[in-house]
């Protein structure tokens, strides 16, 4: 029994794989300039050491411009952050044991989007040009709001999940608050704000990469790490304990790390909702609730859905761009419906 | 000494609702923890599980402060069956017990070939291997608790923490459950400690009780040590009979009948029973129907009467079983003859154990006391002493008692009124 369903996994994670790689080179070859995906294949190939000799005949070197420094980095950053929020939303629901939580739970998000506006309105007020000034204030601005979120929510030595939830909606509001309060007096910065706020991935390069990756890279291996102790805390921290699981300090590193992640995808992106949320129920439905299996297949379609949604963003208004956050939600919004009308008895 | 529990306050934020309890769990003990809802007890169970810190006084595991185990550890000695049974996520029932093996498991590896039998082991002893492949949030109440049980015996613990683990369950799963703990004690040596709301479960299974109330601990013993119709209307506040038609150590308890507690409401004219073999209990039955408050003795424990007198809520004078009255148990008995308006001699037979009764009974007579002789069987028909118990009755008839031939009659003389007798044949 336990063989079987271990080859039906393989399969299902082969179909990933091969989704994902899909989408890539489909989100590389769309845009303003179409880009045959044969010769997008090519020029990755050719950027990889022992194979550039054999591939470059032939290749458009202003064709290999727009790939290499905009285009490559552009899905990599989609990817990264689809697989982050992804991860980060599955491992809130676990922790809290509530299908409702996002990554944007714990207030996160309203904490990096008022750092991003601070630093759009100081830039204009002041005029002073900050290199990577939004991500740069949106990350340190989420990592505060996790450690005021986290201190209100101590009782006594514990972090019990209710009170946590409650004060993270609590400062969620109260930063909400403040970022129309800034919104308000922004004046002609207005549309900036509101267009980092839907989220992007319009004009991010390799530096966002690199942005991204320490963080990203630091919290989901924590997530994965404790794949098997997310599984025993979803029975309850009680029986978690009981099952000689350390239930408070793996849930303050699940909490640090999913909202590290978090933080690192809303100051490379924006806020882009709906991923973090319903990603990990789609995977649910078809991988059941073993988080050791859950992960990995929540951070495949977390980044191959962001990618596929950023291509949409980009072709349906072309030229113009949609903010990628619209997109998800108009596209993910019925797809879920359906899937919640098909087998509405277990959601989670 | 497996747990020694020692002064400890425990609770919920400042309140305490527990208080300084002390308690001591040997290995292989079988304990119940039983109490009326909100006393402490399953804050007790919690606090030896190591959930609530205690505010004073600790938990010692094998002589170790259980707040410097770590919990990986501690699940390998000791496996804790939860109240709530939080089986609400599609697992199936194989990946739940699985989860039984993570004490022993390394980060990352693999189930081993022993870990796979340690499940295997742990679903047949539970009957949840024909559930396998099911998902625990379709399971029954009594399907889930058998499958928490599983998980727990894939830890392979040494002791085994339950909090009402028949709460959910019907008639039969109650029986399988408590006789299947049994059987893991004896075949694996299990410590077992759970709280209880069924105080005749608990008498049928447990060595023995811890009875809380109010938050603190009010008796400690073997079942037929503590339950009493006093330790329950102490702790419960109800008034109901202790019997004990299976096993005098394992004694039940029955809610009294609403006839026989309000007949007996001012009671005060007392008679005393001598009785034994059965022959005592029409008297019990019709004199406490009839208002009066009534003893008896000496009477061996296990005997009908007693039985009967037990039951009936009776105040007894009694041997141990199949010993002669003592000499303490006759200076009681005298107590309650001269306290009594009547004393009843029923129609018992006589043998070496019980032949002081008879004694007694002439003394009082001689004395001048009122003594009524149920005189319906002849006395040559339960004579077992050769002879000496005819001589003493012979005597007993001639010393001025009422004679009588039925129990009715009797009553009727102590009433002293004949349209009050309803008569009563059970």
């Amino acid at each position: 029994m336990i063989h079987k369903r271990n080859i039906k996994q393989s399969i299902l994670f082969a179909i990933l794989l091969i989704i994902l790689l899909a989408s890539f080179v489909l989100g590389i070859s769309i845009g303003a300039v179409s880009i045959p995906p044969s010769e997008v294949v090519k020029i990755i190939f050719s950027h990889i050491p022992g194979l550039d000799s054999y591939l470059t005949a032939g290749l458009l070197p202003e064709h290999e411009t727009i790939i290499m420094t905009m285009r490559f980095p552009r899905v990599i950053i989609a990817a990264l952050v689809g697989a982050g929020l992804a991860l980060a939303g599955a491992t809130f629901q676990g922790l809290f044991r509530n299908p409702m939580a996002d990554p944007y739970v714990i207030g996160v998000s309203s904490g990096a989007a008022l750092g991003a506006v601070c630093s759009i309105l100081v830039q204009s007020l002041w005029d002073i040009p900050i290199r990577f000034g939004i991500p740069a204030f949106a990350f340190v601005f989420a990592v505060a709001t996790i450690f005021l979120v986290y201190n209100l929510a101590r009782v006594g030595g514990k972090v019990p999940v209710m009170t946590l939830l409650l004060s993270g909606i609590a400062v969620n509001s109260l930063l909400s608050a403040l970022v129309s309060f800034c919104m308000f007096f922004s004046g002609n910065q207005l549309h900036k704000v509101v267009f980092w706020l839907l989220g992007g991935f319009s004009g991010r390069g390799w530096d966002y990469v690199y942005i991204f990756l320490p963080y990203g890279i630091v919290g989901s291996t924590v997530i994965f790490i404790y794949a098997r102790e997310l599984n025993a805390m979803l029975l309850g921290e009680e029986p978690a304990q009981h099952l000689g699981i350390e239930v408070e300090q793996v849930k303050r590193h699940l909490l640090i790390a999913a909202a590290l992640l978090t933080g690192a995808c809303v100051s490379v992106s924006g806020l882009i909702g709906f991923v973090g949320l319903v990603i990990p129920h789609i995977v649910r439905m078809l991988f059941g609730p073993d988080h050791r299996t859950l992960l990995p297949a929540v951070a495949l379609i977390g980044a191959a859905f962001l990618l596929v949604a950023d291509v949409l963003a980009r072709v349906v208004i072309a030229p113009g761009e949609l903010p990628v956050g619209i997109v998800t939600a108009l596209v993910g919004g019925p797809f879920f419906i359906y899937l919640l009308r098909r087998q509405k008895n277990s959601m989670f | 000494m497996l747990f020694n529990i020692l002064g400890v306050t425990c609770g919920y934020g400042a309140s305490p609702v527990l208080q300084d309890a002390s308690v001591q769990i040997h290995s292989r003990d079988f304990a119940g923890i039983v109490g009326p809802n909100g006393s402490g007890k399953s804050t007790l169970l919690r606090t030896i599980s190591r959930v609530l810190q205690p505010l004073h006084g600790k938990v010692l595991l094998e002589e170790e402060d259980i707040y410097d185990i770590p919990a990986s550890r501690l699940a390998k000695k000791m496996a804790v069956i939860p109240q709530e049974q939080g089986l609400n996520f599609p697992f199936t029932v194989r990946d739940v017990v699985m989860m039984g093996r993570i004490p022993h498991l390394k980060r990352f590896a693999k189930e081993s070939l022993q870990d796979l039998e340690a499940v295997a082991r742990a679903m047949e002893l539970t009957d949840t291997d024909v559930l396998a492949d099911r998902q625990v949030n379709e399971l029954s109440g009594g399907e889930k608790q058998r499958v928490l049980l599983a998980r727990a015996l894939a830890q392979e613990p040494k002791i085994l923490l339950l909090d009402e683990p028949t709460a959910y369950l019907d008639l039969n799963y109650q029986i399988e459950i408590m006789e299947l703990l049994v059987r893991l004690r004896r075949d694996y040596g299990l410590t077992i400690v759970m709280v209880l709301h069924d105080i005749n479960l608990a008498s049928r299974y447990c060595d023995y009780l811890v009875v809380v109330k109010q938050g603190s601990i009010h008796a400690i013993g073997a079942p037929h040590q503590v339950i009493t119709t006093n330790m329950i209307k102490e702790v419960y506040g109800c008034d109901v009979r202790v019997e004990c038609s299976n096993s005098i150590e394992r004694p039940y308890i029955v809610f009294n009948s609403e006839e026989i507690l309000a007949a007996g409401k001012g009671r005060e004219r007392w008679v005393h029973v001598v009785g034994g073999g059965g022959a005592g209990v029409l008297l019990f039955r019709n004199l406490l129907k009839s208002g009066w408050k009534v003893s008896t003795g000496v009477v061996n424990v296990g005997d009908s009467d007693w039985q009967e007198a037990c039951r009936l809520g009776v105040s007894i004078i009694e041997a141990p079983p199949f010993c002669s009255v003592g000499v303490d148990e006759v200076r009681r008995n005298r107590e309650m003859m001269k306290k009594a308006e009547f004393i009843i001699m029923a129609g018992i037979p006589f043998g070496t154990g019980n032949l002081r009764n008879l004694e007694c009974v002439l003394e009082e007579a001689e004395k001048g006391n009122p003594v009524i002789v149920v005189d319906n069987i002849d006395i040559g028909d339960r004579d077992y002493t050769g002879g000496r118990a005819a001589e003493l009755y012979a005597s007993l008839l001639k010393s001025g008692v009422h004679i009588v031939k039925s129990e009715w009659e009797a009553i009727h003389i102590m009433e002293g009124d004949e349209a009050k007798w309803h008569p009563e044949v059970s």
